[in-house]
């Protein structure tokens, strides 16, 4: 296959400026790694860093050198994998040179010395890195250096089955209004939890399934948060725990299980369950990523995703609240090595796969979002219906995750909050309160607690 | 042995008891090569495509045969290892007078008991320390050592049955304690060194923890790893192959189980043959 | 569950008495061969491998426990670096804001020393000649300035590496700059002109250091925690509950009605409950899954009876602690049951027919010759499967991972997701290990315990020749 790409990007080499070091032009062999999560659709998250290798070897040919980059991709099943991959073996010494993470890790890697600023090895004036969208680069960078470059961007949209809204009396004309009435915060999570009902009375759809939420941890869930007025991160860089808006957010789920739209034992359902399930009408009102799109209408068979499902932000929580979604791009980044040209090459990897056209492949593909400007330009990028309404309805909106050195913690404290209350191990107020006394105990002056 | 009770009712009673299990492994074997329709468990035709596996790589994992042939090096090596170590081991422990004997049976009873895998953390930093982080050989010797306080415990156990005759025999011929452990007492613990090489096959075919986060490298993962990722992967959900895998890979299980199972049950009661 | 070799072993002892107890008494023999050399250096591979993967670990198990590692301290060291957040501490914790200010900035300037060492590492000189004739003396606040300025350079290097060769030279501040001691650090900050004194000094070690420290905090942090608690409950129902239900209750129940029937059935019976042990965890926590899911078996067969299809091991608390339980039990119940058969094969017939004769019914049978005889193997199995169910969180880890909402998350699993394995990637090896910590020395004691019980003595009666 790789024909095919060496032929398309054939164009693209006397755009890109790349040499590697002064060293005289003997034979250089690197290694590089590239770690990263995914299954069939992430796949060129591997694939672009050897279609840049392909690329940096033909330039080193150009100037003369003889360089010979082997690329060795190897993906993860989960995150959980392989965050505990990567710390672990940049322990030993042995980190893959190039990881796909998520940008939150940037701060406590960038803290442990696991990896190291890009911008120390790339000319970040300079094409393609100067057509990535700032707001990415500003969520790729901690403390004011830019630590890697965005390899996708995305946003997380909420779903409605247009058929069931037209059954509880929605107009086609609603429907159609219903992203921009959720934008001005006509429409909230109270109205969400009517709605479902409504659908599950109506008999449209199983008990339950009024509204079916993302099934595991995730970033969708700071949205909530998010929808009642929270902020993650002060302006001085301190993590910010409001427990109003938490307990909006967790009593959010609590609600809507009492209410019976959504399972009290939703949490832990399989993805493939859930997938098939919202692709074909078995859910009311749900929320997802961009990604699924490529999902739905690709392995579960939706033909229609137009025709049948609307995607708006997430609605505020309440009259005071502020509808939005949440960008959790995924970063490359460039881990300590010992070699230092090692960590060169691979950084001139990641700016090659940077580019429009490789990291159209890629956006296309998985059904992300692009991250640079001239990707619209591009023609599979452009002649893309998902990937040009979901920019220009989301991306605008979107929040992101803060790179805070304490910020997983948070994290993983916040969603057994959310667990324990949704499961009704906990009442909202105790879970809330366990919350604040583990947030204190555990990150003590980190974190402004209100 | 005992004839004035009726066996039926025990029979019936353990047969319902013990359905699941078999209605389990039932499915377990007819789904990988049938399909059933929605909603139903009663397959309506015969297909082979879960096993596609075999002869397709699946993006971004190993071949199939990588990890089996991975499987197949560490359960043998862990058996090999464990198997010379603890029946040198065993030996001492069992027959030869030396200094902290007693400290040392001690502390393998305490170490078999122990728990571990809490101590992954620590295991990690000494395999990097060693260089040994993310390499088979590494995960092989970590799960010797978790293997040896048992291997040698049971070893122990087995050489104390062997008559003392046997030994001042050998010795009153003019051998050597060694010759007479190797040449002598050996063959006499052979059913003990079958059976401990059984079980510690399994126990390595089976490992899980271990060679997830000591190895996680694509060339060295084995087929624990390979099927716990297939499963977690949430975008490439399929059942029915899961279950195809996991068929390939319980296999020379079943078949070691099948041939050595009166061996096996000789360990498990701890070598009475009463 | 009782996977783990523990209980198996500790059969092992269980007929050594007897058997030893029929071996003649012997003489010592005249030495033929040093025995005590010969010890040694059989014991020699096994003593290295526990040295190095038992003994070790626990140590440093211990160590760590005491400190704060984390992903984000990392393991082997830390460095001492000035950054935001460093410098955020510097303020509100030491109340040093204006200090924090003054390094908290990134200054180049293009000077003699900055152009004399750049020329010194290779620079080509007609590029320093221009610099030092068009930029002399003037300050950047970002790098990325500095090098624009090189890149206006009519000689400017060719390639970006080269550029950043140059650049580094001219930095003059100390901030986002990774230095290996807190001296460097000191001397570099003196060296731009900004001194401190020795209390400044001292806060700011303290907040640029980015390795781990030693702290009792982990303890503290544990035992404030309501979480742990539920922690502790859920460990101890999950042990006790499978334990008393399957691992000696329904192996009881295995071994005694096999007893009662005839050969074939009973090996039968005893092979199908040893197919979960010998089953490798991923695929037989995978079966139970593929029973328990909403596409799965139960609801399949229910679905005919109106009964809505769902998720029946995380359904409630209840149902995955019935299927946590299930799924060890089943596994846990079959060592039982092969001790327990072993022993009361070892009964003699005779007792039985005597019985029969007397007019016993089977369960006087069972009452009277039948469990008096399992008191020892019942006790051994108490003791060892609770140190491994104790220890253990494989199948709950693959077939719950602790929920629904942590109900069933216990000590061992807790311990995993603290130190290694956690969505957010934020690995805390500290905290883990003080946790970890806590269930060694509950192994640790209750193993002592049992040896005392199982008169650890007999176990170890020196070897009768020499």
């Amino acid at each position: 296959m790789n024909k095919r790409y060496k032929a398309t990007l054939a164009a693209l080499a006397t755009t890109a400026l790349i040499s590697i070091g002064s060293g005289a032009a003997l034979a250089q062999q690197y290694d590089i790694d590239i770690w990263f999560v995914g299954g069939d659709s992430d796949s060129y998250r591997g694939e672009a860093i050897e279609i840049a290798a392909d690329f940096l070897q033909r330039e080193a040919a150009v100037r003369g050198e003889d360089l010979s980059i082997n690329v060795v991709t190897k993906s993860f099943s989960g995150w959980e994998e392989m965050k505990q991959g990567v710390t672990l073996a940049a322990e030993a010494g042995a980190a893959p040179a190039i990881v796909a993470a998520g940008h939150e890790d940037i701060a406590p890697w960038a803290q442990s010395g696991l990896i190291v600023p890009i911008e120390d090895y790339i000319d970040v004036d300079a094409w393609p890195v100067n057509d990535i969208y700032p707001n990415l680069l500003e969520i790729a960078s901690f403390d004011g250096q830019l630590y890697g470059l965005p390899q996708d961007a995305e946003s997380r949209p909420f779903f409605f089955w247009k058929d069931y809204m037209r059954e509880i009396g929605y107009s086609d004309a609603d429907i159609d209004g219903l992203p921009d009435l959720i934008q001005s915060g006509g429409y909230t999570l109270q109205d969400v939890l009517a709605d479902a009902k409504k659908i599950q009375d109506a008999g449209l759809v199983a008990e339950g399934y009024g509204f079916y939420p993302r099934v595991s941890n995730g970033p969708d869930y700071w949205q909530f948060y998010t929808s009642f007025g929270g902020t993650i991160e002060n302006d001085e860089g301190k993590l910010v725990f409001d427990k109003e808006a938490m307990t909006g957010f967790y009593q959010f789920f609590v609600d809507a299980v009492e209410l019976g739209v959504t399972r009290k034992n939703h949490l832990g359902t399989p993805w493939d369950q859930w997938y098939a399930e919202v692709a074909n009408g078995k859910a009311g009102l749900w929320h997802g990523g961009t990604w699924h799109y490529a999902r739905y209408t690709g392995k579960e068979g939706q033909d229609d995703f137009f025709g049948n499902i609307q995607f708006s932000l997430i609605p505020a929580g309440n009259a005071g609240g502020q509808p939005n979604t949440l960008t959790h791009p995924v970063v490359y980044l460039l881990t300590q090595q010992e070699n230092d040209d090692a960590i060169a090459i691979a950084a001139d990897l990641v700016k090659i796969a940077s580019e429009p056209r490789i990291n159209a492949l890629h956006a296309i593909k998985s059904a992300h979002l692009g991250i640079t400007k001239a990707e619209s330009s591009v023609d599979l990028y452009a002649g893309d219906r998902w990937a040009r309404e979901a920019t220009e309805r989301l991306l605008p909106f979107a929040t992101a995750m803060p790179n805070n050195v304490n910020f997983g913690q948070y994290w993983e404290i916040m969603f057994g909050g959310l667990e324990a209350s949704w499961t009704g191990q906990k009442t909202v107020a105790a879970a809330i309160a366990d919350v604040e006394t583990e947030l204190a105990t555990t990150l003590g002056d980190d974190i402004v607690i209100r | 042995m005992t004839g004035n009770y009726r066996k039926w009712p025990m029979i019936l009673f353990l047969g319902i008891l013990t359905a699941p299990i078999i209605l389990m492994y039932f499915y377990l074997f007819v789904d990988t090569v049938t399909n059933s329709p929605p909603g139903s468990m009663i397959p309506n035709e015969w297909t082979a495509e879960h096993w596609r596996f075999l002869f397709t790589t699946i993006p971004g994992r190993p071949s199939i045969w990588t990890a089996t042939l991975n499987t197949l090096l560490f359960a043998t090596t862990t058996t090999s290892i464990v198997l010379v170590v603890s029946s040198a081991a065993g030996y001492a422990l069992s027959r030869l007078n030396m200094p902290g004997r007693s400290l040392f049976l001690g502390g393998v009873l305490v170490l078999h008991a122990f728990p571990t895998v809490t101590l992954l953390i620590a295991i990690f930093l000494i395999l990097q320390m060693v260089g040994l982080y993310n390499t088979l050989i590494g995960v092989i010797l970590v799960k010797t050592a978790l293997e040896l306080p048992f291997g040698i415990w049971i070893m122990k156990g087995f050489y104390d049955t062997v008559p003392w005759e046997i030994e001042m025999a050998g010795l009153q011929d003019g051998a050597t304690r060694f010759q007479v452990w190797t040449k002598l007492v050996l063959p006499q613990v052979k059913p003990a060194i079958m059976a401990l090489g059984i079980f510690s096959f399994l126990a390595g075919w089976s490992e899980f923890i271990l060679p997830l986060v000591l190895a996680p490298d694509n060339n060295v993962q084995v087929l624990s790893v390979y099927l716990a990722g297939l499963i977690s992967d949430d975008t490439n959900f399929d059942m029915a192959m899961f279950k195809s895998v996991g068929v390939f890979y319980v296999l020379p299980v079943i078949i070691l189980f099948t041939f050595f199972q009166s061996k096996l049950m000789n360990i498990y009661s701890g070598g009475n043959k009463g | 569950m009782g996977n783990s070799n523990a209980e198996i072993a500790a059969s092992g002892r269980v007929s050594a008495p007897d058997l030893r107890g029929g071996a003649p008494q012997l003489t010592r023999l005249q030495k033929i061969g040093n025995s005590r050399h010969l010890g040694l250096y059989l014991m020699a591979p096994a003593f290295l491998f526990v040295v190095l993967f038992f003994v070790a670990p626990v140590l440093l198990t211990g160590v760590f426990g005491f400190t704060n590692m984390s992903t984000a301290t990392g393991i082997s060291g830390g460095a001492y670096l000035a950054n935001q957040s460093s410098m955020r501490a510097l303020r509100d914790k030491h109340d040093f804001g204006e200090l924090a200010d003054q390094i908290n900035r990134v200054v180049f300037t293009i000077d003699e020393a900055g152009l004399e060492a750049a020329a010194q590492a290779g620079a080509s000189a007609a590029t320093l000649k221009e610099l030092n004739a068009k930029f002399f003396g003037q300050s950047f606040g970002k790098r990325r300035d500095v090098e624009r300025a090189i890149k206006t350079l009519d000689n400017r290097p060719s390639s970006t590496r080269a550029i950043k060769a140059i650049s580094k030279h001219f930095e003059r501040s100390v901030f986002n700059i990774r230095f290996d001691s807190a001296d460097d650090l000191l001397a570099a900050l003196n060296k731009f002109g900004i001194s401190l004194d020795p209390q400044q000094q001292a806060a700011v070690i303290d907040v640029t250091y980015t390795g781990w420290v030693f702290t009792t905090d982990n303890f503290k942090r544990m035992i404030s925690l309501p979480d742990t608690r539920t922690t502790l409950y859920n460990t101890l129902f999950y042990v006790f509950t499978t334990l008393i239900l399957f691992n000696v209750g329904f192996a009881l129940v295995l071994a005694i009605s096999t007893h009662y029937m005839d050969a074939a059935p009973a090996g039968f019976f005893r092979s199908v409950w040893l197919l979960p042990r010998i089953t490798p965890p991923v695929l037989y926590v995978l079966m139970w899954k593929w029973l328990a899911w909403d596409t799965g078996f139960i609801s399949a067969v229910l679905g005919p009876f109106g009964i809505a299809p769902k998720n029946w091991m995380l359904d409630s608390p209840t149902n995955a602690w019935t299927f946590i339980i299930l799924i060890n039990g089943m596994v846990g119940a079959s060592m039982g049951m092969l001790i327990f058969a072993s022993a009361i094969k070892a009964i003699p017939t005779s007792l039985f027919y005597a019985s029969e004769v007397d007019g016993a019914t089977r369960a006087q049978q069972i009452r009277h010759i039948i469990l008096p005889q399992l008191r020892f193997p019942i006790l051994f199995i108490t003791s060892y499967q609770t140190l491994s169910l104790l220890t253990s969180f494989e199948f709950i880890l693959l077939a719950t991972e602790g929920g629904p909402g942590g109900s069933t998350e216990v000590w061992a699993l807790s311990t995993y997701f603290k130190a290694l394995n956690n969505y957010a990637g934020s690995l805390e090896y500290g905290y883990g290990a003080a946790l970890a910590l806590v269930l060694v020395v509950v192994g640790v004691a209750m193993s002592i315990l049992y040896l005392k019980l199982f008169d650890f003595k007999t176990l170890t009666a020196p070897p009768k020749i020499e």
